[in-house]
């Protein structure tokens, strides 16, 4: 079993189960109050989302992180139920770890978004009786091929590759459309931008993304609440502070009218 | 036969003789402090004996590859499922070594008629803080001992007690990375070359024959003479370094250091080491 390198099996045989399987009939209409965006951009990919969690109507929380460091070259962003994905991204941190260390070397990307659809797959009956379902965005840089990939998920493990950008989460419809018009007629297309650029359009489709969803929180400047915005390249996982994005949104995602 | 209290002894005796002459062959492993981290040392044949275990816990061993290999994933399984369970905070070599591969290798060693696992192992662990900081070593016994600063795994004890007051004698407060590397190379040489002299000594001893003239060599060795032996030993061999380095970005604080990386902090008499 060791020589597989495989930590959720070795969770599993220690009893451990991602998640409960709930009683059929118990369906819920599947949620995911978020807005998350991945796209690929000069130097690598950029992912960000908003920082609002919610239950119904209530704002339930304005600080939550959606976009998770998985190890040093990918990131899971995440929509829907916070309880299991924040389970999954533990599941994976450690597992991607116990690969490297078991077996001295890196899992492959490929190994990775394997390991992402098993994990999905395991969650079904709680993501059908809408107590667990989880949509990742799962984004990172492949250094055997030296190019940044993007991956999105459905709540049962089907995997996809978004080529040029991947958005999920229900303020996710407004800024597909805006994705697809930016990379299509812009100035240049999303892969040519410059790190600044990037982040700046990355404000301005959350700041869309609230406008017309609820469930996604804006920039709340008298807070100093701002999206989280991750770059990954390959140098690795940075992640943008508030000081710099504070700046960028004041003088160019701000319309004084 | 080994019901009787006496025969029982007689073989554990005798398994401690056998496992003594298992090691005769082994390299030395150097776990030194440095101003940043921790650094592990040793010059290995071929198979690795320097390994990441966790986030801020490394393991150096001596011994058979496989039995070093089986208390290695029962390390990694252990820890990484407390990490996941509770935090990874909670992983402590120091609980790691005690309550966990400590009394198995124990268990295997009075076992007289099982094999006992031919290993000596050395857990190093990074603190939060550098007095935090933790080195264990573990004897193929099952007794082991915990200490700060330096530790060093050898072939005999004899070898052990002269590699750490060499390690204790010349270390300072702030070492940098390239003098520990420095430091820790020689106190390899010290715990290789007493090795040797065991050995010739002993040889001697059986041929009846004098030479008093290298009883007490080894305490004057010069640095020079100790970059020299490492030298004519690691050219057929592999350098192995490894680092815990208290600010490495991220979770993971281990680092395996490269031929590349060695080039420029090794002194000038070892460039050559790692030049082919």
């Amino acid at each position: 079993m060791g020589m597989q390198g495989d930590f959720l099996q070795l969770l599993k045989e220690q009893g451990y189960t991602l998640s409960t399987p709930a009683m059929v009939g118990t369906g819920h209409a599947v949620t995911n109050a978020t807005t998350i965006l991945a796209f690929k951009y000069r130097d690598g990919v950029l992912v960000a989302g908003d920082r609002r969690a919610t239950a119904g109507n209530m704002v339930m929380y304005d600080r939550t992180d959606k976009v998770l460091e998985i190890d040093r070259h990918s990131v899971m962003a995440i929509a829907g139920v916070p309880a299991t994905a924040y389970e999954m991204v533990r599941v994976l941190e450690h597992s991607f770890k116990y690969y490297r260390r078991t077996q001295l070397q890196e899992l492959s990307f490929d190994g990775k978004l394997r390991a992402i659809s098993k994990l999905l797959k395991d969650n079904v009956p709680a993501a059908l009786a809408g107590t667990g379902a989880v949509v990742p965005v799962f984004a990172g840089y492949d250094l055997e091929q030296g190019s940044a990939k993007i991956y999105f998920y459905d709540i049962l493990g089907a995997e996809f590759e978004g080529v040029e950008y991947a958005v999920s989460g229900s303020g996710s419809p407004t800024i597909r459309g805006i994705l697809h018009y930016l990379n299509t007629w812009g100035d240049q297309p999303l892969n040519q931008l410059p790190q600044e650029q990037a982040m700046v359009e990355a404000l301005r489709l959350l700041a869309s993304a609230a406008e017309f969803d609820s469930a996604t929180g804006g920039v709340n400047r008298e807070a100093s609440l701002y999206p989280v915005i991750k770059l990954i390249t390959g140098a690795g996982v940075q992640t943008i502070p508030d000081m710099t994005l504070k700046p960028l949104y004041e003088s160019q995602v701000v319309r004084y009218v | 036969m080994y019901e009787e209290p006496y025969r029982w002894v007689e073989a554990v005796g005798n398994r401690r003789q056998y496992l003594d002459e298992q090691f005769k062959q082994g390299s030395p492993v150097v776990a030194l402090a440095y101003d940043k981290g921790i650094l592990l040392v040793t010059v290995s044949k071929g198979t690795p004996k320097l390994y990441e275990i966790y986030d801020r816990l490394a393991l150096g061993g001596m011994g058979h590859p496989t039995d070093l290999e089986k208390l290695r994933f029962s390390l990694l399984e252990m820890a990484h499922v407390e990490g996941f369970n509770r935090s990874p905070s909670d992983v402590t070599g120091s609980r790691l070594v005690k309550y966990g591969i400590a009394p198995v290798i124990k268990q295997a060693f009075e076992e007289v008629y099982k094999a006992p696992f031919i290993v000596r192992i050395l857990v190093a662990e990074l603190g939060q803080k550098p007095e935090k900081d933790a080195l264990l070593t573990i004897n193929y016994d099952g007794t082991f001992e915990e200490t700060t600063g330096c530790a060093v795994l050898a072939a005999t004890s004899a070898a052990e007690t002269k590699m750490t007051a060499y390690l204790k004698e010349h270390t300072s407060a702030a070492l940098s990375l390239e003098q520990a590397l420095d430091l820790a190379l020689r106190a390899w040489a010290i715990g290789s070359l007493a090795h040797q002299q065991d050995e010739s000594d002993q040889r001697a001893e059986t041929q009846s024959s004098v030479s008093g003239a290298g009883a007490s060599e080894a305490a004057v060795l010069g640095p020079d003479v100790l970059r020299e032996h490492v030298r004519s030993l690691a050219g057929g061999r592999m350098l192995e370094c490894a680092v815990l380095e208290r600010e490495a970005p991220g979770t993971s604080k281990y680092r395996s250091l490269k031929l590349t990386d060695l080039s420029g902090m090794l002194p000038k008499a070892l460039q050559s080491v790692v030049a082919n």
